[in-house]
This record gives structure tokens, C-alpha cells and sequence, in this order.
């Protein structure tokens, strides 16, 4: 599972829908892959940027050890020069390189475990749950 | 024509083997190319397929429509799953911007996320909706994919009733139905609804009539 999908997955419990604190998840015990052979497209990063809940990524960076992050959202990040372009790379390598292999997501509304496995990420519930 | 993408050894006894139903949606996406590139083209667009099965759907889109955007798709069974991002990588081996997550419809997927849904339901009428089976090694995994209870569209309604918090302002819906679904209705029901229906495709495909609807929300 890569990093930038945890941006847009929440506790599947219907009645955490309504909860702010079943987004994003809290990510623990993760083993975490650099997958490299993923090519740089830094117009695609801008793109995903606009998308992207910062407060929340900056928050699953914490849990999975990456503290350095600004607070604030980059904005204007223009590819053709050379310190955004910097930034922009950093960016794929956490968002789209990093991958969680192994880990737990535990909705913080309703204390859920999800478990990823192979980088799969298992959003089932049981049926008492569904 | 668009190429095809290449299938390797995957696990039919599991997973759902792509049928007519799989490649009418493949020259559903060919006929949509200019208006989804026109649409999306120059952006990232989010796109799911619930119920990825063996892959193919996403892999052709991944790599011959809109090849910038970001994918997450779904199922319910873990044999799919694996086939799936299987099938992506080896297609598409250096720009795999996917997840497959395992679940039921997009119910982990925040509101409001979905650009591009595409649905490919399992349309058969059954007496009922197969129950999703609690272990790994079970025979019933490949019925999920087809038996839609009630006119097969049972799993098709609940995810309707819900599209209009799935998808994003600007969101699409590519849903599959065959004619026992009758999609006539469906259509109707859902311009009841405020959404703008269009038949993208049709065609006979043995003793069934299978068709694409794209579903859009109306602008105000």
C-alpha cells in the first residue's frame, strides 16, 4: 500500500462515517519498502498536491517515523526550478515509492484493526460490523 | 484499436476470467478516450474499479487512457486482489500508480474522492447475494462475482443509492448491466434522481444484451 493512498482511506464502520476521527487511520507496526523502479513524474505530484489532505499525511508521516515535514502544504511547486524540483522528488519518493508492506491501521473512533499483508490492504469487515 | 493488456498465469479457479462483459467495457473506454482525456487529460484524476477481478479493466485504462491518473481499486476477494496488481505491474511496470485494497464496494474510500468509477457488478439474478466467505481457501469466492440477488442488481442499487456521496463534483460512473437488469429503468429512476444517464454501449454477446451506463451529476 503506498503512502499517498493513506490519504484517501477511512474506517469502513458505517457508523464512523460521521466521526472526524476516523480519518486518516493510525498506522502502526508498519514495515515500509522503497520501491524505486517507480519513475518521477513531477507534474503528477503537483497534481496529486491540490488533492492531498496535508494535516492528514503530515499525521501518518508521524506514525511511521518521518518527522521532517513542514507544517504547512507546499504550494506554486514548479518543476522547472531546481529547489521545487527537489522538493517534488521528495514527495514521489514518500508518496508514491514508499510502501507499506506489513503494518496495522487502527481507527481512532471506533479502535478497529485493519491489517495490511503483502502491501494489501484489508478493508473487510466481519459481519457484525457490516 | 487499443491494445489489449497481457494476462499471465492467473488463478481462474478464483478469479473472475475476463468475459465479453470485460472486453465490451475495454471498447466502452476506447469509444470514451476523447471525451475522459478532454475531461481529465491534463489533470490526476482518481479512479477506482470495484471489483477488479483479474485486472484488465484498470491495466487498459492505466495504459492507454488516462496513464496520469491515481488508482485505487477494490474487491472483496483476496484471490482477485493478488491477480489484479499482478496484472498492473505487468503491464505497466514502472508507473504502477495503484493500490488494490480489499473491500466491499468503496466503503474504506473517503467521500468525494472518486473521479472515475467503474463497475462491472456481479449482474446474474440469484434467489440472494452470496455471503463473502470468512476463509482463504473456500470455492464460493468466484460467485461473488457474479450472483446480484434480486434482478441482479441488488448489489448494483446499493451502490447507486450511495453514488452521489462517492464521487467527486465532477465524478463519472461507468456501470455494467445486463438487460434483465433492465437498465431502462435504472436510468429513468436515476434522471428521477438528477443524474444525467447515457448508454455509451451496447451489444449482444450470446443469449444476453450487455450494456454501459455513464452517469454524471447534473450540474445546477
Amino acid at each position: 500500500m503506498k503512502f499517498i493512498t493513506t490519504n484517501f482511506v477511512k474506517c469502513a464502520v458505517k457508523t464512523c462515517s460521521s466521526s472526524d476521527k476516523a480519518f486518516p487511520l493510525k498506522y502502526e507496526e508498519c514495515q515500509v519498502v522503497l520501491d524505486e523502479q517507480q519513475e518521477f513524474n513531477p507534474e503528477f505530484i503537483v497534481h496529486m498536491l491540490d488533492k492531498l489532505n496535508w494535516d492528514a499525511l503530515v499525521k501518518v508521516a508521524r506514525d511511521l517515523g518521518k518527522t521532517d515535514l513542514p507544517t504547512q502544504k507546499p504550494e506554486g511547486l514548479d518543476p522547472i526550478m531546481e529547489d521545487d524540483a527537489a522538493v517534488l522528488r521528495d514527495l514521489h519518493s514518500l508518496l508514491i515509492q514508499s510502501n507499506i508492506v506489513e503494518g496495522k491501521m487502527v481507527c481512532e473512533n471506533c479502535e478497529h484493526i485493519y491489517f495490511i499483508k503483502n502491501s494489501i490492504p484489508n478493508f473487510l469487515l466481519p459481519p457484525h460490523l457490516c | 484499436m487499443l491494445p489489449t493488456p497481457i494476462l499471465k498465469d492467473l488463478d481462474y479457479d478464483n478469479v473472475y476470467e475476463p468475459s465479453e462483459d470485460s472486453f465490451l467495457l475495454l471498447d466502452c473506454f476506447e469509444d470514451e478516450n476523447t471525451f475522459l482525456s478532454q475531461k481529465f487529460g491534463i489533470g490526476s484524476p482518481i479512479i477506482t474499479e470495484i471489483g477488479t477481478g483479474s485486472g484488465i479493466v484498470t491495466s487498459f485504462l492505466m495504459k492507454n487512457i488516462l496513464p496520469n491518473g491515481f488508482y485505487v481499486a477494490t474487491d472483496v476477494n483476496p484471490h482477485a486482489c493478488v491477480s489484479s496488481i499482478n496484472t498492473i505491474r505487468l503491464n505497466n511496470p514502472d508507473s504502477a500508480k495503484i493500490d488494490v485494497c480489499q473491500m466491499s464496494l468503496t466503503t474504506a474510500i473517503l467521500p468525494h474522492t472518486i473521479d472515475i468509477l467503474i463497475f462491472n457488478p456481479p449482474y446474474v439474478p440469484a434467489e440472494e447475494v452470496p455471503e463473502i466467505p470468512q476463509q482463504y481457501r473456500d470455492s464460493r469466492w468466484l460467485d461473488l462475482a457474479l450472483l446480484g440477488g434480486s434482478d441482479g442488481m441488488e448489489v448494483t442499487w446499493q451502490l447507486l443509492d450511495s453514488l452521489d456521496s462517492i464521487i467527486s463534483e465532477t465524478g463519472l460512473a461507468y456501470i455494467l448491466f445486463c438487460a434483465r437488469n433492465k437498465p431502462d429503468l435504472v436510468k429513468l429512476e436515476m434522471e428521477k434522481r438528477m443524474w444525467v444517464v447515457d448508454k455509451i454501449i451496447e451489444r449482444k454477446a450470446g443469449w444476453e444484451v450487455l450494456s454501459v451506463l455513464r452517469f454524471m451529476k447534473r450540474k445546477n
